[in-house]
């Protein structure tokens, strides 16, 4: 799991463009949204493309990943158990 | 002054003209459907496509075979056609029309078609120069004689009403007697894969303002009116049944592609709209919303119609549910659709609606034999670019009211002050070092020199901009910082091609990788307007707020709207700047279809933000006297314009220090300018700037800041003179320059003093 999350990270940061931020910067359980690392609706767009494109994973429903993208440890969580690739 | 529409065209999913679009609506029969003629893997989404193929239309235009035409300007001259004729307005009569048309995918349909031949060989090079939206808007015009001016707007879905805002501003001004406005767009794979990718496409018909509504359906189509005073109707012996009596432009400066839960730019628009024509909200009969069908805009419109109009709402409806949204047309479709409502008193349903629990009730079923008197039509586009347009029915002249319009005087032109002018350019950024010591290139395509963004822009906001956001920002802090204006009263943009590095992420990613898993970040940058949106809200500035997207007029278009406002409105800054960025892949198809890459020419990358005000606060850099656009000028017209500009202004060659031109040092420039330039302006010295700043469309905008400087500092660089002066000139007090700009259609002038 620390290693996914560790990869979750670093892909988080490539597709958000997140200059000047480390993985070490990002707490896995803090809050993405909002507070946090402060991302918004479009970002939420951007990782259900990359949910899909590197995982596998369909997110049809923008509100489902209210819960899925709630922390980095979430998505960790929520992509071992439901990948495809 | 009444302006009264003395013209109509339309063309959309629900048939080819006014008559049919009656049909449909009266019988509350929808155009959308299954996908037939957009070559997409997208069919789960139902559209609103125009129900023949682009060889159809070719056909009843008569347009020969094998010539490069778009779809969006084929759609476009079926709707202006229609509009021409019921205005009885002939070949003969367009060099006394101005035309105004507003598009955003431009040519992209041919575009996303041969994209990948387009970078690899050499089969479909005549779809090159089809590309940008200006081109698309002098095709639609071409068709059908010489108009005076062409100019395109680009604020994503509410392009058409803003270019009827113009197209009014134009009369208003006296700047042209006739105009026709309006817009034209197709349905693309590219627009279609973009609204999908940010999740607000439908997958079964729209159902605007109904609470289980979950997207829009893409629409496409075209529509045009005819503008012109009551008394120039009358003179010419034509009638209207409509005028547009009052009009709304807001900035919702909230997000750039969603819209405020207040909808505080729809309320400042409709607002404006309804004072503008002296009315109050209870006289308006009808409300034709923008109503896309997605949850975020039906919520926000509701609440700003809920500001505007408190418990009692009109009737209001979105016809979107029958066209599907035609996006940059949508402004003009409407507005027509709402004169065949108005003529024929009906009120067109909003389809589909039955759960009214969280917007406001829309009219469900046709109503009929209900009098319109007023009808207000929305349009609101990404950026938060909103727009209203308030219609009226024409009344006898004894029963007329007098519209605040009337108030207006016919102020333009008077000076009007440059406060400060910045740049980010091939020469250092933000700097006048150019003028001792200009960087000199042997290159043929230069990048412009980025400066530092980090003191502009913090990393969590820059994130998401591409290169010419970054620059389009940075300058224009810069240049609003150097006026001591913090918050203009209207922004308005110039941009050629837009943001071009994330459009071509995104086509690129479309042609190859296919219709899935595209990043909605790529696309939001796309649209020309995001530049003008970003900055405004970047400075939560609420006023006007447009984009114009026509090649190397782009600057002009935008700097002579903002000079139409301040000579004639209650605004007195502007925050005016125009924008173009260049990819390498971009650079070869433009030297393939010979626009750079020409012998003698640099193409280059430029940034220029200026802050202008009606009044000069004791510091200007130069003063903006007059200024006049030709499209495709006989020689003697353009002869006649420089001799009437110089007239008018009190001036002769004596008192111009210099001709800025647009000379690029290809051979091709010198025949647009230095072969005419002794019949036109006699023995006044030629100067040029792109031989140290490059060519591209936003160029224009450095003549104006290069002029700006000259004049500020009451010198002109030897290095100007496209003749070698010994040594520096200086400007006296009272002497001005010329910018000259030609790009083989588009001529421009414009007039500038010291002060």
């Amino acid at each position: 799991m620390e290693e996914l999350i560790l990869k979750l990270k670093n892909e988080i940061i490539e597709v958000l463009n997140l200059e000047d931020i480390k993985p070490e910067d990002i707490d896995a359980n803090a809050p993405l949204f909002g507070e946090g690392l402060g991302l918004d609706s479009i970002d939420a767009l951007e990782l259900i493309v990359l949910m899909e494109k590197t995982y596998g994973i369909k997110i049809k429903d923008p509100n489902e990943g209210k819960d899925i993208f709630k922390s980095v440890a979430a998505m960790a969580d929520y992509i071992s158990k439901h990948r495809t690739k | 002054m009444r302006l009264w529409i003395t013209g109509s065209g339309i063309v959309s999913a629900l048939g080819v003209g006014r008559e049919a679009t009656l049909r449909s609506l009266l019988e509350s029969r929808s155009g959308i459907g299954t996908v037939r003629f957009l070559q997409t893997e997208h069919t789960e989404f139902p559209v609103g496509e125009v129900p023949m193929s682009d060889e159809q239309m070719e056909h009843l235009l008569g347009i020969a075979q094998g010539t490069p035409t778009t779809r969006t300007s084929l759609m476009g001259m079926l709707a202006l056609g229609e509009a021409l004729e019921q205005a009885q307005l002939t070949r003969d009569d367009l060099r006394k029309v101005a035309f105004v048309s507003g598009t955003t995918v431009g040519g992209m349909d041919r575009t996303e078609q041969y994209w990948l031949d387009l970078l690899e060989n050499d089969k479909h090079n005549e779809f090159i120069s089809t590309h940008d939206c200006g081109a698309c808007t002098e095709m639609i015009a071409d068709h059908f004689g010489a108009f005076a001016s062409v100019t395109t707007l680009s604020t994503a879905c509410s392009s058409a009403a803003n270019a009827i805002i113009y197209g009014a501003r134009l009369i208003e001004n006296g700047v042209a007697d006739i105009v026709v406005a309006g817009g034209a767009e197709c349905i693309t794979k590219f627009h279609l894969n973009g609204f999908n990718s940010l999740r607000i496409l439908d997958t079964t018909p729209c159902r605007p303002f109904d609470a289980t509504r979950t997207g829009l359906n893409l629409g496409e189509g075209a529509a045009f009116v005819v503008l012109e005073s009551e008394a120039h109707a009358l003179s010419r012996g034509v009638k209207a049944t409509i005028s547009l009596d009052g009009y709304g432009n807001a900035c919702d400066a909230f997000h750039q592609t969603a819209s405020s839960s207040d909808g505080e730019g729809a309320f400042r628009a409709m607002t404006e709209a309804i004072r503008n024509a002296g009315l109050t909200p209870s006289d308006i009969s009808y409300i034709n919303a923008h109503g896309t069908g997605t949850p975020n805009n039906d919520s926000s419109e509701s609440a700003a119609m809920q500001r505007v109009f408190g418990s009692h709402i009109p009737p209001l409806s979105s016809t979107k549910s029958f066209t599907g949204h035609t996006t940059s047309a949508s402004g003009s479709i409407e507005t027509v659709i709402c004169l065949l409502a108005m003529n024929n008193s009906f009120i067109p349903p909003n389809l589909n609606f039955n759960d009214s629990s969280d917007c406001v009730a829309p009219v469900a079923k046709l109503v009929e034999g209900v009098e319109l008197n007023h009808v207000l039509c929305n349009s609101f586009g990404f950026g938060g670019n909103d727009s209203s347009l308030l219609l009226s029915k024409v009344k006898p002249a004894s029963e007329s009211r007098q519209a605040s319009v009337s108030a207006r005087t016919n102020a333009f032109p008077r000076p009007i002050y440059v406060l400060s002018a910045q740049h980010i350019s091939a020469q250092q950024p933000f700097s006048r070092d150019w003028m001792q010591n200009p960087v000199r290139y042997a290159e043929p395509f230069v990048r412009s020199i980025e400066p530092d963004y980090k003191p502009f822009i913090p990393p969590m906001e820059s994130r998401r901009m591409g290169r010419l956001l970054k620059r389009a920002l940075a300058v224009s802090k810069s240049a609003l910082a150097e006026s001591g204006v913090e918050n203009p009263d209207i922004i308005v943009t110039g941009t050629g091609l837009g943001c071009l590095e994330n459009t071509q992420l995104f086509l690129d990613a479309l042609c190859r990788e296919g219709e899935y898993l595209l990043k909605p970040t790529h696309f939001m940058q796309s649209t020309h307007n995001t530049i003008g949106s970003l900055i405004a809200i970047n400075m939560g500035c609420h006023g006007y707020n447009a984009t114009y997207a026509h090649g190397s007029i782009s600057f002009e278009s935008a700097l002579h709207d903002a000079m139409l406002q301040l000579c004639n409105t209650y605004h007195t800054t502007a925050l005016v700047g125009s924008h173009d960025e260049m990819t390498p892949s971009y650079y070869n198809l433009l030297c393939k279809s010979g626009f750079l890459g020409n012998p003698g020419e640099m193409a280059s990358e430029c940034s220029v933000s200026v802050v202008l005000g009606e009044n000069s606060r004791g510091n200007a850099l130069c003063a903006i006297k007059d200024m006049v656009m030709l499209y495709q000028p006989s020689s003697n017209q353009l002869k006649q314009a420089v001799e009437s500009l110089f007239s008018r202004n009190g001036l002769t060659s004596h008192d111009i220090a210099g001709i800025l031109s647009g000379f690029n040092g290809s051979e091709g420039s010198r025949k647009d300018y230095c072969d005419h330039c002794g019949e036109l302006f006699g023995d006044i010295p030629m100067l040029h700037y792109k031989h140290l700043f490059g060519e591209c469309y936003s160029a224009s905008a450095l003549s104006m800041y290069v002029a700006a400087c000259c004049l500020a500092e009451r010198t002109i660089p030897q290095a100007l003179y496209v003749t070698p002066s010994a040594e520096p000139v200086s400007i006296s007090e009272h002497q001005a320059l010329v910018l000259y700009n030609n790009d083989g259609k588009n001529h421009s002038l414009t007039l500038l003093t010291a002060v």
